[in-house]
């Protein structure tokens, strides 16, 4: 499977700086995630249920 | 703050879920028809209109378009109002919404069995019918907007940003895939070309599957699980993470449909990456959506509509499993062409979607009636028809899937192929076809019971249209005094047209990432000198094959395997494409891959396949097109598809527009002096000429000239 990322004529650049894209997409949302109120959540999940 | 009183708009809900129904009903009737020609060809009925290339485009557009995408419009209309605490924006706006979205549906119906049809998977509808899908993607678009506006709630619930994307993602899907130039009313050629169509045609494909047939469901599953069960979804946070991720990954994914094609390796393998990454974000949901249920599964044993949505979930889980798995090149290699896809697509589409539809179906109509359902005992018999008839189809679907990507590779000691005979191979997965129909029969069956069941429940109940409901009026945040309100996704949680271009950007990049470097730089795509423009004659037999929905069954796609070039030959260039508007390399081999055919039989063996093809390859399940050669083929457009063809950049030379249909007559007189050498009597100015000669030049721009392929290639 692995042999398929490499291999790819100088364009790993393409692959690589996505990868790294999303990474940081993803810690921040992470950090966004952990840091979030307890509070607000609870109230957020309650909404379907107090329509 | 006052509390105000409002109503919840029930007839659009209503009218949506009737459509829902209906429109159901019919979809899954035209798959078991395409499902049983596929076993008995006789199925056809001889007619032009009912043949299969013409109608499997008029199953998918009904059941993706029509059943799921007014199940879409029911869920969003029901539960937008309810998260919102307000009334749709406008009723008017909801009526010509509704309205619209049936004419679309109806246009489709009556201009794909015509043979209308650009040939781009799920986007077949021709260019009118484009504009008017944009059109009234926009009222809904304002609709749901508007509605947010006036909202009586602050904060949006995870649902509804499902709902954004679905609207953003799909309108941008929907025009960068159908940029097409119009040659007559209903005909138009794609502005692209090719590798760079295919990437499109698939980076809209793979989209439409995530946000039509999967985000809006997600944001239904987190509004409607919740209620059924009666209890809020396990994390909220995890379905924050959830959306985002989904939403970012699942746009860079598409091109694992072009896998060992003539698409650039870069962009194979970045579609391989996000398509694995997948697998998280989309765990994550189904398994948000089952924990919903700890401690609630007694309720599963007594309540259908749970049963539905634990079946639904369960699909959705497997089928998001394989989708990455199929993505890995060793297996693609095997299952891509092959019936293993078909069963792939329908554990989503019969389990994920149907059963989803089906639950909330259950659920909300006893509901906007205020009654019970009418009966419980056929609803209980639905679940279990509906479940064996997933089982029925998925499983034989599977089985003949293996066998054919097995059997197609299969080599004798000697090093041959130990099945030259393509046909040897469709002869062996038939009784698995009856099977997958019996399958599909078993779900329709139980979709019809459902019909019943709830027609029953309307008439014993009445329909609330407007219901009351009471809610305080949204202060205007004045101070900020929790920190945390700060926090940048409570503020976008509260700024929707923010919400919008946030979700817009992060799918946006995806698709540049993937797409800008094959439109921008030359040599991803090298140009082949020997690969000359077709004659008039062959394109207008291309357009032909366009109509009659060839590419539903024969892929035009060599792929770089030794089982592939032995058996068709030369495997397939991306310079070999550049004048194909649109591609045509497809997605199943029902029949054989035709790129290589040009050369391979005469004009006679073409002539007598057409009209019989079992009279040429005993026990073929081909349709027969007898009227290709009653039919005369227009040549008034060849003028117009010329002048497109040039401004699409296909180098004919200048002014020939007015003398191109003397060329066609030209060719076309040659074909038919070769058949009356063969004892067969045609008119030269039947399509079937067009046709053979299309079929005759396919791939042999470089059979001769293999020095001009270029070295990378």
């Amino acid at each position: 499977m692995f042999e398929q990322l490499k291999n790819l004529a100088g364009r790993e650049y393409y692959l690589i700086s996505s990868l790294l894209l999303f990474m940081v997409f993803f810690i921040i949302v992470s950090i966004y995630l952990i840091k979030l109120n307890k509070k607000h959540i609870s109230n957020m999940s309650q909404l379907p249920l107090n329509d | 703050m006052q509390l105000e009183k409002f109503t919840y708009d029930n007839k659009i809900v209503r009218n949506f879920g009737i459509a829902t129904i209906v429109w159901g009903v019919i979809g899954m009737t035209v798959g078991l028809l395409i499902a049983m020609q596929l076993f008995k060809p006789g199925m056809n009925m001889g007619s032009q209109y009912t043949t299969f290339g013409r109608i499997r485009p008029l199953h998918t557009n009904a059941v993706i378009f029509a059943f799921v995408g007014n199940a879409i419009f029911m869920g969003v209309y029901y539960s937008l109002q309810r998260l919102l605490k307000a009334r749709m924006f406008s009723d008017a706006l909801s009526s010509i919404h509704f309205w619209g979205w049936q004419l679309i549906i109806l246009s489709a119906v009556i201009t794909l069995p015509l043979g209308f049809t650009t040939s781009h998977e799920y986007a077949e509808l021709e260019w009118p019918i484009d504009i008017a899908i944009t059109l009234i993607w926009v009222v809904f678009g304002i609709n749901m907007f508007g509605t947010i506006f006036k909202r009586r709630e602050r904060h949006l619930y995870v649902a509804i940003w499902f709902y954004i994307a679905t609207f953003v993602t799909i309108a941008v899907l929907h025009i960068v895939n159908s940029f097409e130039l119009p040659v007559s009313f209903m005909k138009s050629y794609y502005w692209y070309a090719g590798v760079q169509d295919a990437l499109v045609q698939w980076w809209y494909g793979h989209n439409a599957v995530a946000f039509f047939l999967t985000t809006p469901y997600l944001g239904m599953m987190y509004y409607f699980l919740p209620k059924m069960a009666n209890r809020p979804v396990y994390s909220y946070k995890l379905s924050i993470l959830h959306f985002w991720s989904l939403i970012f990954i699942y746009i860079w994914a598409g091109p694992h449909h072009l896998l060992y094609s003539s698409l650039p390796g870069w962009a194979q393998s970045l579609g391989i990456v996000f398509s694995i990454m997948l697998i998280a974000p989309s765990w994550g949901g189904m398994i948000n959506g089952l924990l919903t249920l700890r401690g609630a599964w007694d309720k599963v044993r007594e309540d259908v509509t749970l049963k539905f949505m634990v079946v639904a979930l369960t699909c959705y889980g497997m089928a998001t499993f394989e989708g990455p798995m199929l993505s890995i090149k060793q297996i693609n290699g095997i299952a891509h062409f092959t019936d293993w896809i078909v069963a792939h697509v329908h554990v989503g589409a019969l389990g994920w979607n149907g059963f989803l539809t089906f639950g909330v179906l259950y659920w909300l109509i006893p509901r906007i009636y205020k009654t019970g359902l009418y009966s419980k005992k056929l609803a209980g018999f639905h679940f279990w028809i509906g479940t064996l008839g997933i089982l029925f189809y998925a499983v034989p679907m599977y089985w003949a899937g293996f066998t054919q990507g097995l059997m197609w590779k299969e080599f004798t000691p000697e090093g041959l192929l130990k099945y030259p005979n393509f046909l040897a191979v469709t002869l062996q997965i038939i009784p698995m076809h009856v099977f997958r129909a019996v399958g599909g029969g078993f779900y329709l069956l139980g979709a019809i019971v459902m019909t019943f069941n709830l027609a029953k429940t309307m008439l014993k109940g009445s329909l609330q249209a407007n219901e009351a409901a009471e809610a305080m009026a949204l202060a205007p945040v004045i101070v900020e005094t929790n920190p945390m309100d700060k926090k940048w996704h409570r503020v976008l949680e509260r700024k929707p047209m923010k919400f919008m271009v946030f979700s817009l950007i992060i799918i946006l990049i995806g698709g540049m990432v993937e797409m800008m470097p094959t439109f921008t730089i030359q040599s991803n795509v090298p140009t082949i000198s020997s690969v000359k423009p077709y004659t008039a004659l062959e394109l207008q037999g291309r357009d032909l094959y366009i109509r009659e929905g060839c590419v539903n069954c024969h892929s035009q796609m060599v792929r770089p395997f030794r089982s592939e070039t032995e058996r068709y030959g030369e495997y397939s260039k991306a310079g070999e494409f550049v004048y194909d508007h649109p591609f045509l390399w497809g997605s199943k081999r029902t029949g054989p891959d035709l790129h290589r055919e040009g050369g391979k039989y005469s004009h006679a063996w073409h002539f007598n396949h057409l009209l019989d093809p079992a009279s040429m390859s005993p026990g073929s399940i081909m349709p027969p097109y007898p009227w290709l050669i009653e039919q005369k083929l227009d040549i008034s457009t060849t003028p117009a598809k010329i002048r497109a063809m040039q401004t699409l950049g296909v180098p004919y030379p200048e002014g020939f527009d007015k003398t191109a249909n003397d060329d066609l007559k030209k060719q076309a007189m040659e074909i038919t002096a070769d058949l009356k050498q063969n004892n067969i009597k045609v008119k030269s100015d039947r399509e079937i000429v067009a046709i053979i000669a299309y079929l005759q030049r396919l791939g042999t721009d470089i059979k001769a000239n293999k020095e001009t392929i270029p070295s990378n290639q």
